[in-house]
C-alpha cells in the first residue's frame, strides 16, 4: 500500500512537470494556432540562463529563477510572438509545424553560442557542459523527509508541488476571473469576433504566448536539478506533455493540467507494477508516454478535416507558367550537368564524398515532397522508414542477398512501415497527424530498433557498394555520378506523379476530402499510397545513404534527425521536388562552406539551419522560391515593365477625383457617420466590389439589399475593417463636422471608433457563459445588470454557456449589449438569417430602438420583404456595385426584382450616385 | 543512361587507383623525409545531450607536444591538427572523418572519443588510415586499423569477457564475495540489455550472486522519479537489499538512483563506471549523490604518484596554456590513445609508412603504467582487463583498490 502512495506521491512530480508544459502547450496553442513544437527547447534555455544567473554570475538561486521565469522567459516569447508565431498564425499547418521544429534545433545551438560568445567576450560564465546534479530554486542537497516507509518528499519535490499548485491557481484565476483571462477565452473561441470588439487579437497572442514562455521558463528551473542541461531531454519530455494537451484537446488548459499530473502517475505505476513479461521487450518502458501520446491521439483528436491541411496554402504565382517544358527545366538540367561535370573535373575526393552524400540525403528528401509537398500531410517518420530500410537491406545482405535485391526488400519494407504509420493519417490531420507520426518514430527508436536480430548491436550491418559489370560504385565519384541519375530519374518520375491522374486524386484529397470521395475518388487508397509511396522512397535512398558509409547502425538516423531534415526541406520549398535535391545538397555541403569560409562554431550551421524554417514565416514557399520571386523583380525592374504586386492594380485617378470633390460639403453630409466612396476589394486578387459608395447616418438605418454573391458581405468586411480595400476609401465623421479617412485602421481601432460589425451568423462567443459574453462590451457589472433587467430570460441562465442557447436567444445576446452602450455606428450582416419569424420581428424591434438612440446603422440582408418595413433608405447592390439608392419610399416591386435580377434600371440613372 | 555509367565505371577505375595511392603517398613521402607525422582526431566535443568529451583534445595534444619535446618519434616531429567536433552525430562524424583523411591527409585518426564512429570504420580500413580511441564500440574490435588503447571493450559471443569490476569490488569487500549479492541495473535499449549479460557471466566467477538484474531504466530521458526502481531493488536479495549496487548507467541516471537507494536506506557498496569526475564534486547534490560511492576506472587513477601520472599532469597544463587542476577520464582518453600511437610508431621503426606501423600495430606488446600491459592482437578482441577503485569521500576521490590487471573468464 505505501508503495502505492509512494509511486503516486512521486509520480506526481513528474506529472508537475508535465503538467506547466502541456497548460503552456495549450494556452499558446489555443489562443495563437501554432502548436510550438520548440516549447521544450524554451525550456531548455530558461534552465541555462538560470544556471548561468546562478552558477555563472553569482545570483542567488531565487532571484535567478524570478530573473528567468518573469523576465527572461516572457521577453523570449513575446519576442518570437513578433517576429514568428504572428506571421505563422496565418499560414497553413505546414510552415507552423516547420518552423517551430527549426526553432526547436536552433535555440538550444543558438543558447549555446551566446555562452561561448559571452565568455570570449570576457564575462564570467559556467561552461554549459558536462553539468550533473545542478541546483534548484531549494537547498541544494535537497533536504529529504519520510512521510512513510519507503514514501518521503524531499524539498525540490516540494517546491515543485507548490510551485506547480500556485500557477494552477493563478491561471484559474487569471482565465477566470479578470478581463484579459476573459478576452484570452473569447480569442480563442472567435478570434475575428474578438477583434470585433475593439479587442486585438494579436496583443491577446503575444501575451499568451508570453504566459506561456513564462511556464516553460518554470519548468525550466524545476527541472534544472532533474535533467540539468540536456536540450534533448527537454524536447523530449515536452512530446511527452503533448499527451495530457491531447487529453484536453488543445483547447481546455485545465485538463491538460490535470492530464499531465496523471500522465506522471501512471507512467511510475507503469514503472512500478507492469507485468514482468514487458521486460523481454527492450524499450517498452522507455516508450510509455510515446504509447500514451500515440493512442491518446488516437481516441481523442478527431479533426474536422480528414485530410491534409492544405487548403489555406494556395500555390505561389508560377512565374515559368507559360514557357515550353525546355525551357522551365533547363536550369535544373544544366545544374545536373555542372554537378556532373564538376564531379570529373574540378572537385576533391572529399568534396566529391560530400556531393555523394548529398545526393543521397536529396533522395531520402524527396520522400518529403511526396507525403507534404503532395500530400499536405506532415510525416516527422521519415528517419524511421530510411532505417528501417537500410537494417532490412543490411540484414539481407548479411545472408548473402545481393545489393539490388536487398534494396527492393528495403523499399518494400519501408513502404509497408508507411503504409503502417498512414493507418492514423485516416483519423487525423495536420499538427495532430505530425504528432502521431512522431510518436511512430520515436516507438521506431526504442522498440522497434532495438530488437537485436534487426539492429545487429552497435556494429550494425555492413553494406557494401554494389558493382555492376565495369561500374564500381566504391568510388565515390562513380556513386555521386550514379546517385545523380538516380535522382534525377526519382524527381522526374515524382513530377510525372504529380501530372497523372493518381496525382490528381492527391491532390484532391490533400484539399477537399469529401468533394474526393463525391468524385468517386478513395480517400483512404489514396493517403495510404501517399504515405506508401513516400516511405518507400526515403527507403530507397535509405539503402543508397547507408552505402555510402557502407554500414548501418541503428542509432545513423534518428527520430530527431527526421526532424531536422524536415525543417531543411520544407525551408528550402516543399512543392517540388528539385528544391529537396537542392536542400539535400545543402544539408551536406553547407556546414563545411561555413567552418571553411566563415565560422568553425559548430552551432552556427545548426542555428541556421533551424532558422530557415523561421524564414517559413516571410514566405512559406521556401527560400529557393523567394530567391526565385525576388530574381524575377529584378528583372522586371530592369526590363522596365513594373512587377506586378499581388493582383492589385492601380486606381484609377479619375474615380479618385469624384470622391475627393464630394468630400468637403459637409451640407451633403448631414448626419453621415460612415461613408464609403469608390471602394473596390475582393479576395486573391480577383476583385468583388468594384466602386461602392455608402452612406450611413445617425439615427437611421440604410439597407444593404441584393442577391447572393452582389458584394454585401464584402462590403460590410471593408466598412469594419476586416478587409483592406484595394482602392477608395472608408471615412467616419469627427468632431468638427469634417472626415477622417480610417481605411487603413484595423476592424479593433474601428470598433474602439465605435464601428461594430455583427457578422453573419451568431456574433456570440459559444464557450464563454452568458455574463461573459456581455463583458466583452460591457465591461462594468451595472451595465450587464441592466441587460438583465430588460431581459430576464438572460438573466435566469447568466452562467450558461452561450452555445447551449437556441439561435433566436443567441441573437438576442449579440444585440442586447448594444442597447445599453450603443455604437456610434452598427453594421448588421444578415441579422435575421435562419430564424424563426418571430425572433426576426423582434430583431428588428431591436434595430429600430437602435435607430431611436441615434446609432446609424447598416442592415444587411438578402430577403427585402422584413428590412424594407424599418429601413430609411434602401442600397441595392449587384455584381459589386451599388445599382441603386434611395429613400425606401421609392422602392417598388419593379425597383426590387431588377435589383435582384441584375438590371438596369431606370436609364442606369442612378447607378452610383449618392441620394441626398 | 547507360553510357553514362559506362562512362562512371571507366573514370572511376581510374579514381580507385588514385584513391589506393594516397596512404602509399603518405608513406613514400615521409619515409623520404623528417617531414612531421600529421595526426587529427574526432571528439564529440559538443552534444545534445549537454555531455561532452572536449578534454579528449587536450589530452592528445599534451602527449603530442610531451613527444615533441622529447624530438618526436624516430626524429619525426608529431603534426597534431587537433580534433574535429561531430557533435555526436552520425553524419557529422562521417564528414570529420573524410575531411580529416582527404582534405587533411592525416597519417591516423587519433584520438577517437565519439560514440558515431562505427559508419566510418569501413571508410578507415579502405583508405588505409589507422585510428586509435576509446574502444567501447565494435568500431575498435577486430578490425585492421582500429584499436582501442586498452584494447576492445565491447565483448564479444565466444570471446571473452574480463572481471576487473567484480575483482576490485571483491577486494573492497574484503577479499572474498562470496555470498555476497550484487544487483544489476541498466537501461531499456538493446545496448542495456547486451550490458546486463556481460555482466551476468562477470560477477559469478569472483563469488557472487546476482539477485537482481534488470535493464528497465527508460533508455532516453533519465527519469524524475526512482521509486519504483529502488522499491524493487531493496527487496530483491530474499526480501532484502542486495550487498552491492551496481549501475551499469551515464551520470545523470546514476546520480537520481544513488540518491533514491540511500534515502530508501541502502547501506551496502553502490558502485559506477562514469563518476570519475572531479567537475562533479562542484555540485553540492552530485557531490552528495556520489558520497561514498565505489566508482571502477579503466585508466590509473589521477591521485596516483606515479611519474607518468606527473607528466600528465605537467603537460596538461602546458598544452593548456594555463594550471589544469581538475583532471577527467576523457583527457585520458586522448592522452592513452596518443601515447599508444606513439609507441606503435616508435617500434615501426625508421620508415615510418602505414605499412610499418600497420606491421608494428599487428604484434606489439609493453607496459605502460597508466594503462597497464598492453597486448595486440589480443587488444582486437579483449580487455586489458586492468582498473582500479576509487571512492568519493568527502571532497576528494580517494584510491580504495589499486590499478590491477585481472583474468578473462569465458563470454556465451
Amino acid at each position: 500500500m505505501s508503495e502505492l502512495v509512494g509511486f503516486i506521491i512521486s509520480g506526481l512530480v513528474t506529472g508537475a512537470i508535465y503538467a506547466l508544459l502541456a497548460a503552456g502547450l495549450v494556452l499558446a496553442y489555443s489562443a495563437s494556432g501554432v502548436l510550438n513544437f520548440a516549447h521544450g527547447a524554451t525550456a531548455y534555455l530558461s534552465a541555462l540562463v538560470f544556471f548561468e544567473l546562478n552558477q555563472g554570475l553569482g545570483l542567488p538561486a531565487v532571484p535567478a529563477a524570478l530573473c528567468t521565469v518573469f523576465g527572461f522567459a516572457p521577453a523570449l516569447g513575446w519576442l518570437l510572438d513578433r517576429v514568428m508565431f504572428r506571421k505563422l498564425a496565418r499560414l497553413g499547418e505546414t510552415p507552423q509545424i516547420v518552423a517551430t521544429i527549426g526553432l526547436l534545433v536552433a535555440l538550444p545551438a543558438l543558447g549555446l553560442w551566446v555562452v561561448k560568445l559571452l565568455t570570449d567576450a570576457g564575462v564570467d560564465l559556467a561552461k554549459a557542459e558536462n553539468q550533473y546534479g545542478l541546483p534548484g530554486v531549494g537547498p541544494s542537497p535537497a533536504k529529504h523527509w519520510k512521510l512513510m516507509e519507503g514514501v518521503g518528499v524531499d524539498s525540490d519535490q516540494l517546491i515543485t508541488w507548490i510551485v506547480t499548485a500556485v500557477v494552477a491557481v493563478a491561471l484559474w484565476i487569471l482565465m477566470r476571473h479578470t478581463p484579459l483571462g476573459l478576452r484570452l477565452r473569447a480569442s480563442v473561441d472567435s478570434r475575428t469576433l474578438t477583434e470585433l470588439r475593439g479587442v486585438s487579437a494579436d496583443r491577446l497572442s503575444g501575451i499568451a504566448w508570453m504566459i506561456s514562455a513564462g511556464l516553460a521558463g518554470a519548468v525550466g528551473v524545476l527541472a534544472a536539478p532533474l535533467l540539468a542541461l540536456s536540450s534533448v531531454d527537454y524536447t523530449l519530455i515536452l512530446f511527452v506533455s503533448a499527451a495530457a494537451a491531447v487529453l484536453g484537446r488543445f483547447k481546455s488548459v485545465p485538463i491538460a493540467f490535470g492530464g499531465g499530473l496523471l500522465l506522471g502517475v501512471v507512467q511510475n505505476l507503469v514503472a512500478g507494477y507492469a507485468p514482468s513479461w514487458t521486460e523481454k521487450i527492450t524499450g517498452f518502458r522507455t516508450s510509455v508516454p510515446f504509447l500514451l501520446l500515440f493512442v491518446g491521439l488516437l481516441v481523442l483528436s478527431r479533426s474536422k478535416r480528414s485530410a491534409g491541411t492544405a487548403a489555406v496554402d494556395a500555390p505561389p504565382p508560377d512565374y515559368l507558367a507559360g514557357m515550353s517544358p525546355l525551357r522551365r527545366w533547363a536550369p535544373w538540367l544544366a545544374a545536373g550537368v555542372f554537378l556532373a561535370v564538376s564531379l570529373y573535373t574540378w572537385t576533391t575526393a572529399f568534396w566529391i564524398g560530400l556531393i555523394a552524400q548529398g545526393l543521397a540525403a536529396a533522395l531520402v528528401f524527396l520522400s518529403f515532397t511526396v507525403v507534404t509537398g503532395l500530400g499536405g500531410m506532415v510525416s516527422l517518420a521519415q528517419a524511421t522508414f530510411v532505417t528501417a530500410s537500410a537494417l532490412t537491406a543490411g540484414l539481407l545482405m548479411s545472408h548473402g542477398v545481393s545489393f539490388f535485391l536487398a534494396l527492393v526488400a528495403g523499399t518494400v519494407v519501408a513502404a509497408l512501415l508507411g503504409v503502417v504509420v498512414a493507418l492514423p493519417a485516416l483519423r487525423l490531420s495536420g499538427r495532430m497527424l505530425a504528432l502521431a507520426t512522431l510518436a511512430l518514430a520515436f516507438l521506431g527508436d526504442q522498440v522497434l530498433f532495438q530488437m537485436r536480430w534487426l539492429r545487429n548491436g552497435d556494429s550494425g550491418w555492413s553494406i557494401p557498394r554494389p558493382v555492376v559489370g565495369p561500374v564500381d560504385l566504391n568510388d565515390d565519384r562513380a556513386l555521386a555520378l550514379a546517385l545523380l541519375i538516380i535522382v534525377a530519374v526519382v524527381v522526374v518520375l515524382i513530377r510525372n506523379l504529380e501530372n497523372s491522374a493518381s496525382g490528381r486524386a492527391m491532390l484532391a484529397v490533400r484539399s477537399a476530402p469529401p468533394a474526393a470521395m463525391a468524385s468517386g475518388v478513395s480517400v483512404v487508397r489514396t493517403k495510404l499510397a501517399l504515405f506508401g509511396i513516400s516511405a518507400g522512397i526515403a527507403g530507397f535512398g535509405g539503402v543508397f545513404w547507408a552505402s555510402f558509409n557502407t554500414r548501418i547502425t541503428s542509432t545513423e538516423f534518428t527520430a530527431m534527425n527526421g526532424l531536422v531534415w524536415l525543417a531543411i526541406v520544407v525551408a528550402a520549398g516543399i512543392r517540388r521536388p528539385q528544391f529537396a535535391v537542392v536542400a539535400g545538397l545543402t544539408f551536406a555541403l553547407f556546414p563545411h562552406l561555413m567552418e571553411e569560409y566563415v565560422t568553425e562554431t559548430p552551432q552556427v550551421p545548426v542555428i541556421l539551419f533551424g532558422l530557415a524554417g523561421l524564414a517559413l514565416a516571410g514566405n512559406p514557399e521556401g527560400w529557393i522560391v523567394q530567391m526565385a520571386e525576388a530574381g524575377h523583380a529584378l528583372r522586371a525592374r530592369f526590363a522596365g515593365t513594373p512587377a506586378k504586386s499581388a493582383g492589385h492594380e492601380p486606381e484609377a485617378p479619375v474615380a479618385r477625383a469624384d470622391v475627393r470633390e464630394t468630400a468637403p460639403t459637409p451640407s451633403a453630409d448631414a448626419g453621415v457617420l460612415l461613408r464609403l466612396r469608390g471602394v473596390h476589394a475582393g479576395y486573391g486578387g480577383v476583385d468583388v466590389l468594384h466602386g461602392v459608395d455608402l452612406d450611413v447616418r445617425a439615427g437611421s438605418i440604410l439597407a444593404l439589399l441584393g442577391a447572393n454573391g452582389a458584394g454585401k458581405t464584402t462590403a460590410c468586411a471593408v466598412a469594419a475593417g476586416l478587409l483592406a480595400p484595394s482602392a477608395g476609401r472608408v471615412e467616419l465623421a469627427d468632431t468638427n463636422g469634417g472626415f477622417r479617412d480610417v481605411t487603413r485602421l484595423s476592424a479593433v481601432r474601428r470598433a474602439r471608433d465605435g464601428v461594430l460589425l455583427a457578422p453573419e451568423g451568431r456574433g456570440i462567443f459559444p464557450s464563454l457563459t452568458i455574463d461573459e459574453n456581455l463583458a466583452m462590451w460591457l465591461r462594468a457589472p451595472a451595465e450587464r445588470d441592466r441587460v438583465y433587467e430588460r431581459f430576464p430570460g438572460l438573466a435566469a441562465r447568466r452562467k450558461v454557456p452561450a452555445g447551449s442557447l437556441s439561435g433566436g436567444e443567441q441573437q438576442q445576446l449579440a444585440v442586447a449589449p448594444l442597447l445599453v452602450r450603443p455604437p456610434k455606428v452598427l453594421i448588421a450582416d444578415e441579422p435575421s438569417l435562419g430564424l424563426a419569424p418571430l425572433v426576426v420581428e423582434e430583431i428588428f424591434r431591436f434595430v429600430a430602438e437602435l435607430r431611436e438612440m441615434g446609432v446609424a446603422l447598416l442592415l444587411v440582408e438578402e430577403k427585402a420583404s422584413e428590412i424594407l418595413t424599418v429601413a430609411d433608405t434602401v442600397a441595392f447592390m449587384s455584381v459589386g456595385r451599388v445599382s441603386w439608392c434611395g429613400p425606401r419610399d421609392e422602392v417598388d416591386e419593379h425597383r426590387l426584382t431588377a435589383a435582384y435580377l441584375g438590371m438596369a434600371l431606370d436609364g442606369g440613372a442612378v447607378a452610383d450616385e449618392v441620394p441626398s | 543512361m547507360v553510357p553514362v555509367l559506362l562512362l562512371a565505371g571507366c573514370n572511376s577505375s581510374t579514381t580507385k587507383k588514385k584513391t589506393d595511392q594516397t596512404p602509399d603517398q603518405k608513406g613514400a613521402s615521409a619515409s623520404a623525409s623528417k617531414d612531421p607525422i600529421k595526426i587529427g582526431g574526432v571528439v564529440s566535443k559538443t552534444s545534445a545531450s549537454g555531455y561532452s568529451k572536449a578534454d579528449t583534445d587536450l589530452g592528445a595534444k599534451a602527449r603530442f607536444m610531451m613527444a615533441n619535446d622529447a624530438g618526436g618519434v624516430n626524429g619525426r616531429k608529431i603534426d597534431y591538427i587537433g580534433s574535429e567536433d561531430d557533435g555526436q552525430d552520425p553524419a557529422r562524424t562521417t564528414t570529420a572523418v573524410r575531411k580529416l583523411v582527404q582534405q587533411d591527409h592525416v597519417f591516423a585518426v587519433v584520438p577517437v572519443n565519439t560514440t558515431t564512429i562505427g559508419g566510418s570504420a569501413d571508410f578507415l580500413k579502405d583508405n588505409k588510415t589507422p585510428y586509435i580511441g576509446w574502444g567501447t564500440l565494435p568500431a575498435f574490435c577486430n578490425q585492421e586499423y582500429g584499436m582501442g588503447y586498452n584494447g576492445c571493450l565491447v565483448p564479444m559471443p565466444g570471446g571473452s569477457v574480463n572481471t576487473s569490476w567484480p575483482g576490485l569490488l571483491t577486494a573492497i569487500l574484503g577479499g572474498d564475495a562470496k555470498g555476497k549479492s550484487v544487483a544489476l541495473v541498466t537501461q531499456d535499449t538493446d545496448a542495456g540489455k547486451f550490458g546486463l549479460r556481460t555482466y551476468q557471466q562477470a560477477f559469478p566467477p569472483s563469488g557472487f550472486t546476482v539477485s537482481y538484474g534488470k535493464s528497465t531504466v527508460p533508455g532516453t530521458t533519465v527519469p524524475t522519479d526512482w521509486s519504483p526502481w529502488v522499491s524493487e531493488i531493496m527487496s530483491s536479495n530474499n526480501g532484502k537489499a542486495p550487498d552491492v549496487v551496481v549501475s551499469i548507467m551515464q551520470t545523470p541516471a546514476n546520480i537520481g538512483l544513488f540518491t533514491a537507494l540511500k534515502r530508501a536506506g541502502f547501506t551496502g557498496v553502490l558502485t559506477d563506471a562514469t563518476d570519475y569526475d572531479p567537475a562533479l564534486l562542484k555540485q553540492a547534490s552530485s557531490k552528495e549523490a556520489l558520497q561514498d560511492v565505489q566508482i571502477f576506472v579503466q585508466n590509473m587513477p589521477f591521485e596516483s604518484d606515479l611519474p607518468e601520472m606527473g607528466k600528465f599532469k605537467e603537460y596538461l597544463s602546458k598544452a593548456k596554456g594555463s594550471p589544469v587542476t581538475e583532471w577527467n577520464q576523457s583527457m585520458m582518453v586522448g592522452w592513452n590513445s596518443a601515447d599508444l600511437f606513439l609507441a606503435i610508431a616508435a617500434k615501426a621503426g625508421d620508415n615510418l609508412t602505414v605499412e610499418s606501423f600497420q606491421a608494428s600495430a599487428a604484434n606489439f606488446s609493453d607496459t605502460y603504467p597508466l594503462v597497464g600491459d598492453r597486448k595486440f592482437p589480443v587488444g582486437r578482441k579483449d580487455s586489458f582487463g586492468c582498473g582500479a577503485m576509487v571512492q568519493l569521500k568527502g571532497d576528494k576521490y580517494t584510491i580504495t583498490a589499486p590499478y590491477k590487471c585481472y583474468p578473462t573468464v569465458p563470454f556465451k
